[in-house]
C-alpha cells in the first residue's frame, strides 16, 4: 500500500495540510489525522459520482461540453456561480468565461461570509495568520461559530491546544470564550461561554463597545447580564494577543453586515489597549481563493456583472439569490457547488426553471436536475492546484490519484476556446 | 399558535453523509431532521424520532423531530434541502438571505419524512 503524507484535505477554511492517505489498486483504503469529515470526503470520493449527461440521457463529455457551450452562446444574460470548492486555477477561468460572455458572477461567499466582506468595506478588518494564532493568542473568542462542527481541527491545529511560540503551555495558556445563541460542542469545551439571544449580537457586541469607552450599564443586554460582559471585557482587555473568530451566527442573523461591522470596530477598539484580529471562519476549502480570484482581477469580491463589458460590483442586485429571485437570468453555470440544496425555496424555484450547466465531480441535487452535467476530477485528490487557507494562506493541494475525467480549469478552458471560436485537444 | 426560532447550521452528521451522497437515505436521516428542546416536545406532544411538519412564511417541510440541547423556543436545522424550504430568499440588498432566526411553526404530523424528490415537487409547487 502506498503511504502519501501531507496531503491537504480539500473540505474546510482549515486546508489541513497533514493529513495521511494510504493507496492501493488505484483507490484511497486508509485515511490518518483527517477529522472526521475529512475521512469520509477521502474515503467516499468515489462513491454517488455524477456521469456526463445532457436532460438526463447519459452522453460522452465531449458532446455535454458542445452543448455547455450552445447554451452559453444563445443565452443574453448567465450566471456563473460556486467556485468556492475548486482550485484558483478554475475560479480564474471562470471569471474568464464571465468576462467574455458579459455574465454575472457570483461565488458561494455571498450565502457565507459575504456580510463579511460588506462589512470590512466600511472598517477594514485587523487580522493575522493562523500561524499567528497558534504562537501568540492567549485569547480566543469564537462567536456564532461551532469549530468543532464545523472545522473539527481548528482547536487542535491552530486556536486552542497546540503549543506555540509564546503559548508555550498550550490549552493552558489559553483562554476560550465562545458566544452563541445554543450551547454547542465548542462552547463545552470553552472556559466561559455566553449565550446571546437570536438576532441581538448587534446590541451585545455595541455593549462591549460603550463600556470599553467608559460607557456604563446595568441590567441585562441580549440575554447577558452586564457583570458578565464587564468580565468578557477585562478578560479582553487583559489579553496579551487576542483573536475574535466570527462565524455565520453574525453573517447570516438579523443585522447581517452589522453585527460583523460592530465585531470588527470592537477589535479595532481594543487595538488601543492591547492586540486584537480578526479571522473569519471560512467554511468552503477555497472560498477565501475564489473572493482572491475576483479581487485581483475585477477589484471586488462577489456579485460581479460582466454586461457592459467591465466589471461592475452590486451585492443585492448581481448576488445570486438576488438575481435568481428576481428572475434576471436566463441560464446559470454551476462549478462545484449545489445551489438547488444550499438556496432558499423561491431562489430555488426559478433557478429549476432556467437551463443549468453543472460542473461537479459528484452528484448533488442541483447534478441531478441540469439540463447538462459535465462530471469533472476532484481537485484535492484527482487533480493539484492551489486553495487559500481561511487566513489567506495559499496553499498547494495535491493530486493522489488518476481520474478519468478533466479537471474543472481544463473544462472551462475547452469552453472558452469553443466559444472564441478556437480549438484545444481534448 | 406557540412560534419558534429557527437556526440553521452545521453538524458532523451532515458534513460526513454529504460525501455519500445527497439523494442518499443516510443523508435524509442526518439532514432531514430538526432539533427540538425537550420539554418543548413534551409540551408539542412530539415524541422523539416522529416526523414533523414544520412551517414559516416562506414553506413547509416534513422532518424528523430529535431532541437536542437547545433553549426553549428555539429549533435547529442542519443546513440542507429540509432546511432551505423554511428560508426567505429576501436578501434586504445584501446578497444574504435571512438563514438563521426564522419564525417557525410546528405541527406533529403522520407523513414520512420527505426525501429529496419530495422536497423538489415543493418547490415547484409554489406559484410565483
Amino acid at each position: 500500500m502506498l503511504k502519501v503524507e501531507n496531503v491537504v484535505c480539500p473540505f474546510c477554511g482549515c486546508l489541513c495540510d497533514d493529513v495521511i492517505v494510504y493507496v492501493e489498486d488505484g483507490a484511497i483504503k486508509g485515511v490518518e489525522k483527517a477529522c472526521s469529515i475529512g475521512r469520509s470526503l477521502f474515503l467516499k470520493h468515489r462513491e454517488d459520482l455524477s456521469l456526463p449527461s445532457i436532460d438526463g440521457r447519459e452522453t460522452s463529455i465531449d458532446e455535454a461540453i458542445n452543448e455547455a457551450v450552445n447554451i452559453l452562446r444563445d443565452k443574453k444574460h448567465v450566471l456563473i456561480y460556486g467556485l468556492s470548492s475548486t482550485s484558483i486555477e478554475a475560479q480564474r477561468k471562470a471569471l474568464e468565461l464571465a468576462d467574455l460572455i458579459g455574465a454575472s458572477i457570483d461565488q458561494t461567499t455571498s450565502i457565507c461570509h459575504g456580510p463579511t466582506s460588506l462589512a470590512i468595506h466600511q472598517t477594514g478588518i485587523p487580522t493575522c495568520t493562523l500561524g499567528e494564532v497558534k504562537n501568540r493568542a492567549d485569547v480566543v473568542v469564537f462567536w456564532g461559530s461551532n469549530p468543532l462542527e464545523a472545522h473539527q481541527r481548528h482547536y487542535e491545529r491552530y486556536s486552542l491546544i497546540p503549543k506555540g511560540m509564546f503559548v508555550t503551555e498550550g490549552r493552558r495558556g489559553r483562554k476560550l470564550v465562545v458566544v452563541d445563541v445554543r450551547p454547542t460542542p465548542s462552547s463545552r469545551a470553552a472556559d466561559i461561554f455566553i449565550q446571546v439571544r437570536p438576532g441581538e449580537d448587534y446590541e451585545v457586541l455595541n455593549a462591549l463597545r460603550y463600556m470599553l469607552k467608559g460607557g456604563k450599564l446595568d441590567g441585562e443586554v441580549g440575554g447577558v447580564k452586564v457583570e458578565t460582559l464587564k468580565s468578557l471585557l477585562d478578560i479582553m482587555l487583559s489579553a496579551k494577543y487576542g483573536v475574535i473568530f466570527i462565524g455565520m451566527g453574525l453573517t447570516m442573523t438579523r443585522g447581517k453586515y452589522h453585527n460583523v461591522e460592530a465585531a470588527l470596530s470592537l477589535a479595532i477598539e481594543l487595538n488601543s489597549h492591547t492586540r486584537w484580529s480578526v479571522v473569519a471562519m471560512r467554511g468552503h476549502y477555497n472560498v477565501s481563493g475564489a473572493g482572491m480570484v475576483l479581487l485581483w482581477q475585477t477589484g471586488f469580491p462577489m456579485a460581479v456583472n460582466f454586461s457592459l463589458g467591465y466589471p461592475r460590483y452590486s451585492p443585492g442586485e448581481y448576488s445570486a439569490v438576488d438575481l435568481l429571485r428576481r428572475k434576471e437570468v436566463d441560464a446559470v453555470l454551476v462549478i462545484a457547488s449545489d445551489p438547488v440544496a444550499n438556496f432558499p425555496r423561491e431562489a430555488v424555484r426559478n433557478l429549476l426553471s432556467l437551463p443549468i450547466i453543472a460542473i461537479d465531480p459528484k452528484r448533488s441535487l442541483t447534478t441531478m436536475v441540469a439540463k447538462v452535467v459535465i462530471p469533472t476530477a476532484k481537485v484535492g485528490i484527482e487533480t493539484e492546484g492551489t486553495a487559500y487557507r481561511m487566513d489567506g494562506v495559499p496553499i498547494r493541494v495535491k493530486k493522489i490519484l488518476n481520474s478519468i475525467y478533466p479537471s474543472d480549469e481544463e473544462v472551462l478552458d475547452r469552453i472558452i476556446a469553443k466559444i472564441k471560436g478556437e480549438e484545444r485537444n481534448a | 399558535m406557540r412560534e419558534f426560532c429557527l437556526i440553521t447550521g452545521r453538524t458532523i452528521k451532515q458534513g460526513i453523509t454529504l460525501h455519500d451522497g445527497k439523494t442518499t437515505e443516510v443523508y435524509r436521516n442526518e439532514v432531514g431532521i430538526v432539533y427540538l428542546n425537550g420539554e418543548d416536545m413534551e409540551e408539542l406532544g412530539i415524541i422523539e424520532g416522529s416526523s414533523v411538519l414544520l412551517k414559516t412564511d416562506y414553506g413547509q417541510v416534513v422532518v424528523r423531530a430529535v431532541k437536542g440541547d437547545l433553549p426553549k423556543g428555539m429549533a435547529f436545522m442542519p443546513y440542507g434541502p429540509w432546511a432551505n424550504m423554511l428560508t426567505s430568499a429576501n436578501t434586504h440588498g445584501t446578497g444574504m438571505p435571512d438563514l438563521k432566526g426564522i419564525k417557525l411553526y410546528i405541527y406533529p404530523a403522520c407523513e414520512e419524512v420527505w426525501d429529496w424528490k419530495r422536497v423538489l415537487e415543493e418547490v415547484k409547487s409554489v406559484e410565483g
